[in-house]
């Protein structure tokens, strides 16, 4: 199972979700969408990296 | 975001803000994801809403995730189990799917009930995340619908 896949799935459907329940205009939802989707991808990837430390 | 009614305070504002949604159509847009923004006319979100939450929950199973039930000295399974219910219709089909069509019938139901899903599974903790997700953007859709209904959002 490709744990990253997973991420980008769940942050794709996510970022889908909440520019069409905020956003109306294309251009607007457009812009929250990647905003978004890039913010839960790359989070998601930095705290994978922080958890090394982790025992 | 424009909002067509005025937030003001004027007496049209406290007005619309007194106005309640259909409880039945409500209760159709938590049934059926997306049904709601259908019956409004806005097509377009319906669908997009609709595939958003069913993709999450199909995703959700198919990793092997637990649908949320209540579990006997287990308070924050009732957290799990309403997060999961906001899927609506999927939940129950799902929960018949796994527990058979007497899930009524269980002696101490509804703690007997099972959501399916293995712990052991590499995908179990995503699977769960997928159906707590789905029912939660449920329950935000149905917010929507109710705030469309009384004139707050277009």
């Amino acid at each position: 199972m490709d744990h990253l896949l997973l991420l980008v799935w769940h942050a794709l459907l996510v970022s889908v979700f909440f520019a069409y329940l905020w956003r109306y205009e294309a251009r607007a939802r457009r812009r929250l969408f990647l905003k978004t989707l890039l913010i839960m991808v790359l989070g998601g990837i930095a705290c994978g990296w922080l958890m090394y430390v982790a025992p | 975001m424009s909002t067509k009614v005025p937030q003001d305070g004027t007496a049209e504002s406290r007005q619309a803000a007194r106005r309640k949604a259909p409880v039945v159509l409500l209760i159709a847009a938590w049934l059926v994801p997306g049904l709601g923004h259908l019956l409004l006319g806005k097509r377009h979100r319906a669908l997009v809403f609709g595939l958003v939450v069913l993709a999450s929950f199909v995703t959700g199973v198919l990793v092997d995730g637990e649908l949320g039930t209540p579990r006997e000295a287990s308070p924050f399974s009732w957290l799990a189990t309403i997060a999961c219910c906001g899927n609506g219709a999927l939940y129950f089909v799902r929960l018949i799917w796994l527990n058979g069509l007497d899930l009524l019938s269980l002696s101490s139901f509804p703690y007997q009930l099972q959501g399916g899903g293995s712990p052991t599974a590499a995908g179990f903790s995503y699977g769960n995340t997928f159906l707590y997700t789905a029912g939660l953007m449920n329950l935000l859709v149905m917010l929507d619908v109710s705030d469309i209904t009384r004139g707050e959002k277009d």
